[in-house]
């Protein structure tokens, strides 16, 4: 078990630079999951840290060790790839024993934690076959095996579930956290799923462009994101965001089409903003405050009810968890509760506490 | 499928085999020939048309071959020769091949592009300069100096790289650096045995090459002990006038290991080519 630290981290592949600057600590034995778009150098992260690019300018740091030139043989660090980069001439035995036996470890030993290791993973009756005898599955239970025997100070994941089913990938989320609560080993795990950052990280880094946008407990980014893109990544259907103008002193802030909401603690702001509202947010109930939609589409799935909305030229996502009787074209007033609202900057995107 | 189009497509198959058979036969027949010569009389190599099977089956031409000829010398030296290029090509092609495929610096494209060039310089051109070089190092007549030209072939390292990029991911060697393998070991334990069908295919072909090869040979051979067989058979023609019936049963006898080392490997041969790649 051990801590990682990344330090003021920039990484450029020839002239364009695509990580800018990025710092966070993880303690030991936490679950940390690196989330944002595709491209926004979450792999690239990985990647550092495993040994396998240089850094450009910055520092890792493993229990307070900086890392920097020491080669990825000596890192101590398992990596499970998305494809999962199984050696295809080797069984699954012989995958998951392949660092031991590096490691000069005896074949009794060899066999005896693999052998443990499969057990744990319900891969033990496969240890003979070949990759490619493997289903998807069974393959990603094989490259996260290879990486527990080991032992490691640091477990690596890129995408580790995103070539299973649906099904599957739900299955492997929970399996994976029981494992880290088993292992207690300190985690990176890499997805563009936000969900998947949710259910099983300690903590969440959201990243976009090369920059990271904000560090926290996932509920912490749920309730309190800092800016207009963290609030819209994290939490599905995305937070509707609506444009809204107010004049200082006023509390008053008009929509396009007219509607309003006055909003005393913000009275002292002035210009052009976003007010976030997430669709679970809306409620049926009349309340003191509302927005008044026009329903375009009505899906409902038993457990809740989605509305696809209209309000002015805005589109607006609601998630019901009652049952919901109206057709498309009606127009509907839903309330919220001026604590769930979000206020960002227009222009920034930067969120406004009161 | 209808009957007909049945019908017509095994016509059109019988016709295919036909085709086959007989352009099989063309392709056999001058061998065919050549080992039934072999054992034919003098007298009987003569006579038009040529018959197939002797009438008059003799050992006397092999039995002659090999008391008045070194030939299982001259076996020996080409079988040598072979294996030793087979073995030098292999190891420079796989390495080279390797590196070129996946440590990607301008420098070693550079290289690589060069060694490519290569290829489209017959070797006849530098074949005399080089014979030079190796009179100055006093390796005519042997082994070493017959190897000279033999030791890295563009084409095996073309088609090592093409089977490397085929079959061998990034993330493959990258895993493996992660659980701790330097890179010799990632070479000799992971990419070796991933390309054991195109190796199979290049020791094939580099084998043969340095087998059937004549023109080197004969310029730094100038000893008969020294001779390979290519070599060796050539000069039945001048030194002992053309004696068709010693010069068949030589060619026969000496045909034996190749169509052997070819029937061993014939598969991974096949295979290795077909990985080669143009597949994907
Ligand atoms: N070897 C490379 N050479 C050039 N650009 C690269 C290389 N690897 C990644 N990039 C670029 O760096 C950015 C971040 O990539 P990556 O870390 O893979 O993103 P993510 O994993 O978040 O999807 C992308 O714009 C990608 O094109
Ligand atoms: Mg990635």
């Amino acid at each position: 078990m051990s801590s990682v630290e990344i330090r003021n981290l920039r990484k450029s592949f020839g002239p364009t630079e695509v990580l800018h600057g990025v710092s966070f600590t993880i303690p030991d034995g936490a679950f940390v999951a690196l989330v944002g778009p595709s491209g926004c150098g979450k792999s690239t992260i990985l990647r550092l840290l495993a040994g396998l690019e240089e850094v450009s300018d910055g520092e890792l740091l493993i229990d307070d060790r900086v890392i920097n030139d020491v080669e990825a043989k000596n890192r101590d660090i398992a990596m499970v790839f998305q494809n999962y980069a199984l050696y295809p001439h080797m069984t699954v035995a012989e995958n998951m024993g392949f660092s031991l036996r590096l490691m000069k470890r005896s074949k009794a030993d060899i066999t005896a934690a693999v052998k443990n290791v499969a057990e744990v993973l319900g891969i033990g009756e496969l240890l003979d076959r070949l990759p490619k005898q493997l289903s998807g599955g069974q393959r990603q239970r094989v490259a996260m095996g290879r990486a527990i025997v080991r032992q490691p100070k640091v477990f690596l994941f890129d995408e580790p579930l995103s070539n299973l089913d649906a099904k599957l990938r739900v299955q492997m989320r929970a399996e994976l956290k029981a494992l880290h609560s088993r292992l207690q080993t300190t985690t990176i795990y890499v997805t563009h799923d936000q969900i998947e950052a949710m259910t099983m990280a300690d903590i969440v880094v959201v990243m976009r462009d090369g920059f990271i946008e904000q560090i926290g407990r996932p509920l912490d980014l749920y309730d309190n994101p800092k800016n207009s893109f963290v609030a819209g990544f994290i939490g599905s259907p995305a937070m509707n965001f609506l444009p809204v103008t107010t004049e200082a002193g006023s509390a008053t802030f008009s929509f396009g089409d007219g509607q309003s909401l006055s909003l005393a603690k913000f009275k002292h702001l002035q210009g052009e903003f976003l007010i976030g509202i997430r669709p679970e947010h809306f409620q049926q109930q009349k309340t003191r405050n509302g927005l008044s939609v026009t329903i375009e589409s009505i899906e409902q799935t038993g457990a809740e009810t989605l509305l696809q909305c209209q309000s002015g030229d805005q589109k607006v996502v609601i998630v019901l968890h009652d049952r919901f009787a109206a057709s498309p074209g009606e127009e509907y007033r839903f309330g919220f509760d001026l604590a769930d609202l979000h206020l960002f900057e227009a222009e920034s995107g930067k969120a406004i506490s009161s | 499928m209808t009957v007909s189009s049945n019908t017509r497509s095994r016509r059109k198959n019988l016709l295919l085999d036909i085709m086959l058979f007989v352009i099989c036969v063309l392709l056999l027949m001058p061998l065919l020939l050549l080992i039934a010569n072999g054992f034919k009389t003098p007298q009987e190599i003569l006579v038009w048309p040529p018959t197939i099977l002797p009438k008059d089956p003799t050992l006397e031409n092999f039995h002659r071959v090999f008391s008045e000829t070194p030939l299982f010398r001259w076996i020996f030296n080409s079988l040598s020769f072979a294996l030793l290029s087979m073995i030098a090509i292999v190891i420079t092609s796989t390495l080279a091949g390797y590196v070129v495929a996946k440590f990607q610096f301008w420098t070693i494209n550079v290289i690589f592009t060069l060694f490519l060039a290569t290829a489209i310089i017959p070797f006849e051109v530098y074949m005399i300069p080089l014979y030079f070089q190796v009179k100055a190092l006093g390796a005519l007549n042997s082994i070493g100096g017959l190897l000279i030209g033999y030791l890295v072939m563009s084409f095996g390292i073309f088609l090592i790289r093409q089977n490397v990029i085929a079959a061998v991911p990034d993330e493959l060697i990258e895993a493996a650096r992660i659980d701790g393998a330097g890179e010799f070991w990632i070479f000799w334990h992971i990419v070796v045995p991933l390309l054991k069908g195109p190796i199979a295919a290049l020791s094939v072909l580099a084998f043969f090459q340095a087998w059937t090869t004549f023109a080197w040979p004969i310029v730094v051979l100038t000893r008969k002990t020294a001779f390979t067989i290519e070599v060796g058979l050539a000069n039945f023609q001048s030194a002992y006038t053309v004696d068709l019936a010693l010069l068949s049963a030589a060619s026969a006898a000496v045909m034996v290991p190749s169509v052997l080392v070819f029937v061993l490997l014939r598969r991974s041969f096949v295979e290795g080519i077909a990985a080669s790649g143009m597949k994907e």
